[in-house]
């Protein structure tokens, strides 16, 4: 990257008598060599510098992480699966980035022996340094948060799909016993086993209602309220606004054992207090797995609401005053502006912060699981009345420790939220274009 | 095309690498039949120059003048460090145990020990035979696995029965009276007893004590295909629990995860005369004010005392030690007569040490005689791992008889094949 010349294209190609290009790129396979040929030697030396540098430095991590990736260990009691797995994703990773040096490398060579061929001039130290800065500075800056991310980010994902295809669980675990690759196997169990499939289409079609009832709910409760408190003639809207920022304010994990508490079929206040008092009978929030639902996705809703409405209220108070006056000249009713300005204006702004809701509720464990552990109870099934594909997982591997299992289902999960987002995300105005409006 | 060359190339790298590979390592398995030899020889030990032990939370009070007089008596340093034995301790040991940071001798409640010892995690223990008599044979039980002894034991716990002594002057012998008390005291929010049968942990007093049980017990070992959570008198008392509901005796409001809080939280407002919960309870209840006593439970209907779940909390001796010999001499030092009683003093842990059993600290202590006597009558939990597969499908089945969805016979012939599908599939028959 360091010396790509930032305008190659010439009117003419004259034609190539030279193979220069294809010379350098071959002899590259030493590193340094190409540039050798190409008679740009500090380069030449520096690619050459830094490739034993890397292999004096990195021989032993990458020929241990590579037979610890391969083999998963060979002797119980002595090597531990798990750990040779983390030392061979670290290989594969230290691998990889020598890879892209290389292939940097052969680049180079390959591209100023074409320029050789072409009859151009190539660069001298002093403009490859000047280039480098020029155009390599961009790379220079993001390089430590780049490298930062491949072991935050990249290392732990490795790690998930790699362990989904291993027996990792009770019976195979280090030190004691040795983890196996099992290809596929993990996959092929949760269709086919009796027990995990039973129930895996059930919970997974509540977690499709709650992902989008609770979403949508939030959603929709959020713009409606902000845009009711961004009314022009309201009077003492930052007090409004402050109560209804409150949900947010307090932990979640403690607002949702507190209406544990309150939804209690004998004792707690909705039923005692609200509901008796409206002359409603005792409803069972707790024991009945529709109620259940329903409280659930009621409090998503009052924990949700507040993020968007607070977003919701920035975008609103950005939509120039203009557009409205315009519209009231042309005649607009109050419907056709909220339809026509509010409306298009809102979602276009907040439409990739909407989707990540609903990634985010696909797997909103704390709620599910803090309210009633997934209850109530249902006879002759696995899973409770309201537990959504994350936190059945939990409960399953957690009793019995099946622990690539849990890896091989969380790559299903994945691969919903993935997509979806995916999906959703290119058909969103906002991220195709910068300059629309 | 060129493209394509660099490719190549590129393959040609990674296969090269790839050929590289290979364990240059000198050959480790001799290291690990030393390793065996060493523990064989185990009393030539050399002393270390110290041990390290975890402790649960909050209770290194009790580890700490122990740890003191086994310096002054081998000169071996002790270090400890607290760690939450329900899962913290079992989750650090498995990272910092390979990687050489563990401890030497760790604390754990005994129904981890056959997973800990699946995961080789924690060894054997030789120990003497006039060691082992010195504990009560349900608690040594539970330390064994697999015929074989991993620790020894700490502390014991077991669900009692405790009174509200304002709102039930004297405690109930048998649970017929219980029930006839109950049914005068449960009016207008009040509560005359309160049992979270809908968890399998209680439950298992009344299940148990009817004639069901987890898993069959022959030859001192468990038979994980004898599931007995669906015979006579488990169904039997499944319908004894339903009862208590169905009656309104307990409220539904009780049931479910957080139905605990609840429970508690009716006890120490005043509002429940009984209650069964075990001796972590007391502290709250004192806290709360409420003068409360504290018995064995109540006889059964059928005469039979009340089989209740008894937890044992032990010392181990860690697979990872290098002084596998003092290490088990330490937790014979922990476990002895004299360090025993200094834990019930500051801990009020009761040790399921005979003599200490016995003497006045603890029969003249309510709560720890009500404790020591219900343990005579309690079975240690199973501590095989196909264990974790019963708790969720208990709990369902109870669940369902509570709330009355479920017919008792039916629900506990659900949750036995469950079990049994589940012990199938994620627990491979050796």
């Amino acid at each position: 990257m360091d010396s790509i010349p930032s305008t190659t294209k010439t009117p003419i190609i004259p034609p190539l008598k030279t193979k220069h290009g294809r010379n350098a790129a071959l002899l590259s396979i030493i590193p340094g060599f190409g540039q050798f040929y190409n008679k740009q030697f500090m380069k030449g030396i520096i690619f050459l510098i830094l490739t034993v540098a890397f292999f004096s430095s990195f021989y032993s991590t990458l020929n241990w992480g590579f037979w610890g990736l391969f083999t998963l260990g060979t002797i119980p009691g002595v090597d531990h699966s798990v750990f040779l797995l983390v030392d061979g994703i670290i290989a594969l990773l230290v691998a990889l980035i020598g890879l892209l040096i290389y292939a940097v490398n052969i680049y180079d060579a390959l591209n100023n022996g074409r320029k050789r061929d072409r009859g151009l001039s190539l660069n001298s130290v002093r403009e490859q340094y000047h280039n480098l800065l020029d155009n390599g500075f961009p790379y220079l800056m993001i390089s430590p948060g780049f490298l930062l991310l491949i072991f935050v980010v990249i290392f732990p994902i490795l790690f998930v799909i790699l362990l989904s295809f291993t027996n990792y669980d009770l019976y195979h675990s280090p030190p004691a016993k040795l983890v196996d690759w099992v290809g596929i196997q993990n996959y092929i169990d949760i269709f086919s086993l009796d027990l995990w499939r039973k129930t895996f289409f059930g919970v997974l079609g509540w977690t499709i209602v709650w992902t989008f009832g609770a979403t949508t709910l939030q959603v929709a409760i959020g713009v409606f309220l902000a845009i009711l408190v961004n009314q022009k003639d309201l009077k003492g809207k930052a007090i409004i606004r402050t109560f209804l920022i409150l949900p947010w304010a307090v932990p979640a994990f403690i607002s949702i054992l507190i209406f544990s508490g309150m939804f209690n079929e004998t004792f707690g206040v909705i039923n005692n207090g609200i509901l008796a008092s409206l002359g409603i009978d005792t409803i069972p929030w707790m024991t009945e797995e529709m109620w259940s639902r329903v409280a659930l996705i009621l409090i998503q809703s009052w924990l949700g609401f507040p993020f968007i409405f607070a977003m919701t209220t920035g975008v609103l108070q950005s939509i120039p005053e203009e557009l409205y006056e315009a519209a009231t000249v042309d005649g607009a009713s109050i419907w056709q502006k909220f339809r026509s300005i509010t409306l298009p204006m809102v979602l276009f702004a907040t439409a990739p912060i909407m989707i990540t809701q609903y990634t985010f509720n696909f797997n909103n464990f704390n709620v599910i699981f803090l309210f009633n552990g997934g209850g109530p109870a249902l006879p002759g099934q696995n899973a409770g009345g309201t537990d959504i594909l994350i936190s059945w997982i939990y409960k399953l591997t957690m009793t019995s420790a099946q622990y690539g299992k849990a890896a091989a289902i969380t790559m299903l999960l994945s691969l919903v939220v993935v997509t979806v987002a995916l999906w959703q995300f290119k058909r969103t105005k906002s991220f195709q274009e910068e300059d629309t409006m | 095309m060129k493209k394509l060359f660099t490719l190549v190339t590129m393959m040609i790298m990674v296969v090269g690498l790839l050929a590289a590979c290979g364990p240059d390592r000198e050959e480790p398995a001799k290291s690990g039949k030393t390793n065996d030899k060493e523990k064989e020889t185990a009393t030539e030990e050399a002393k270390p120059e110290k041990l390290v032990v975890w402790e649960d939370v909050d209770k290194s009070v009790a580890l700490k003048p122990a740890i003191e007089s086994f310096e002054k008596e081998y000169g071996i340093k002790v270090e400890f460090k607290e760690l939450n034995m329900a899962d913290k301790m079992r989750d650090q040991l498995r990272l910092d145990g390979p990687s050489g940071n563990g401890a030497d001798v760790v604390t754990l409640p005994h129904d981890q020990i056959g997973q800990v010892v699946t995961e080789a995690l924690i060894q054997e223990l030789k120990v003497d035979d006039s060691v082992l008599n010195t504990f009560t044979d349900a608690s040594i039980k539970a330390q064994k696995y697999d015929g074989k002894l991993y620790g020894l034991p700490k502390a014991t716990e077991t669900p009692v029965f405790i009174y509200n002594k304002k709102l039930m002057p004297e405690a109930p012998a048998t649970m017929d009276d219980l029930y006839a008390k109950a049914k005068e005291l449960t009016k207008d929010k009040q509560y005359g007893f309160i049992a979270k049968w809908d968890d399998f942990y209680f439950a298992h007093g009344v299940i148990g004590g009817m004639g069901g049980y987890v898993f069959k017990e022959t030859d001192g070992a468990l038979d994980r295909d004898d599931v007995g959570l669906n015979n006579d008198g488990a169904v039997e008392g499944a319908a004894y629990i339903q009862k208590w509901y169905s009656e309104g005796l307990f409220p539904k409001g009780i049931i479910g995860d957080s139905g605990g809080a609840t429970r508690d939280g009716l006890f120490n407002e005043g509002k429940l005369a009984s209650v069964m919960n075990g001796p972590w309870a007391f502290q709250s209840m004192k806290d709360a004010g409420i003068d409360f006593g504290v018995t064995a439970m109540p006889t059964l209907p059928n005469g039979e005392h009340m089989k209740t779940f008894m937890g044992v909390k032990g010392w181990h001796v860690t697979a990872f030690t290098k002084s596998p010999y003092w290490s088990t001499k330490l937790v014979e030092w922990l476990t002895n007569e004299e360090n025993a009683k200094i834990r019930f003093e500051t801990t009020k842990e009761i040790p399921p040490v005979k003599t200490v059993i016995e003497d006045p600290i603890i029969t003249s202590d309510e709560g720890a005689k009500a404790v020591a006597e219900q343990s005579q009558y309690a079975v240690p939990m199973p501590n095989i791992p196909e264990m974790g597969e019963v708790w969720d499908p208990a709990k369902i089945a109870l669940e369902t008889i509570a709330t009355g969805k479920a017919d008792p016979k039916e629900a506990m012939d659900n949750a036995v094949k469950t079990i049994k599908t589940n012990i199938e599939t994620n627990h491979p028959a050796k």
